[in-house]
């Protein structure tokens, strides 16, 4: 809260307790800017950096990012990889597993990124979110080491 | 001065917050929290031109200051909500 200096502070609230207010207000059919925490939708998207723009989750289809309540109170903004009959499967950009949910825990869908500070949008229509999508979702198969190799995490005890 | 327009004061969270709010996008990354007294006083002043002794008056109604603490308050309130871009000459 901002108090008697005059700085502005920024505030966090948990995911359980703020989410659902993006929630209603997707509902009642507005868009939502979103500021973006954690490393899951690596390397397109950078903890603390990036912006979602959500939208109603209509016309949800497998390479979407959608914003899921895949328990309740746990909140992921994660692409689809996979869905059968009302079974969604998960996986984050920058993640190895999956996580699974139902089409009704679907709470959004993201239609624009607004990354590193720039006012425009990268819209998921747009070439750019296509074309890297396109190719990042294909090498899965050696995810593990481009993660590695984008952003190496030596673990303490190797460090020199 | 006056509030700029697409200001609306919200309960997020047991907060209260103003967000920047468009006809159709409601903009997180731009949101205001504010403390009681000053959510008391952008609900009051909402939609009419004010100065800081139109927020004095109105903290001295409603609360237990005196005059001098009123109109310091009302002038560090004013300086927020400019610094915080939601207020306009």
């Amino acid at each position: 809260m901002p108090n008697d200096n005059s700085t502005i502070n920024i505030k966090q609230l948990a995911n359980a307790e703020f989410l659902p207010h993006v929630t209603a207000l997707i509902e009642e059919g507005h868009t939502v800017t979103l500021p973006l925490r954690g490393r899951s939708m690596r390397p397109f998207l950078e903890d603390g950096r990036d912006k979602a723009l959500l939208a109603a989750p209509t016309g949800i289809k497998e390479g979407d990012a959608v914003l899921a309540e895949i328990q309740p109170g746990h909140y992921v903004l994660h692409r689809i990889v996979e869905i059968i009959e009302k079974q969604v499967t998960l996986r984050g950009d920058g993640n190895l597993g999956n996580e699974y949910c139902r089409i009704e825990d679907i709470r959004a869908k993201a239609i624009g990124f607004y990354r590193k500070g720039r006012t425009k949008v990268d819209s998921v229509n747009g070439l750019k979110w296509r074309i890297y999508s396109a190719v990042w979702t294909r090498l899965y198969p050696i995810r593990r080491y481009l993660l590695f190799a984008l952003h190496p995490h030596v673990p303490q005890r190797w460090k020199i | 001065m006056k509030q700029k327009k697409g200001f609306k004061l919200r309960n997020v969270c047991g907060e209260h917050v103003v967000v920047a709010e468009g006809i159709e996008n409601i903009d997180f990354s731009k949101i205001i929290s504010m403390n009681e007294s000053s959510a008391y006083l952008w609900e009051k002043i909402a939609g009419r031109e004010f100065t800081a002794e139109d927020l004095s008056e109105l903290l001295l109604e409603e609360y237990d200051v005196d005059e001098i603490t009123a109109i310091i308050d009302a002038k560090a309130v004013i300086k927020q909500w400019a610094e915080a871009g939601i207020i306009e000459e």
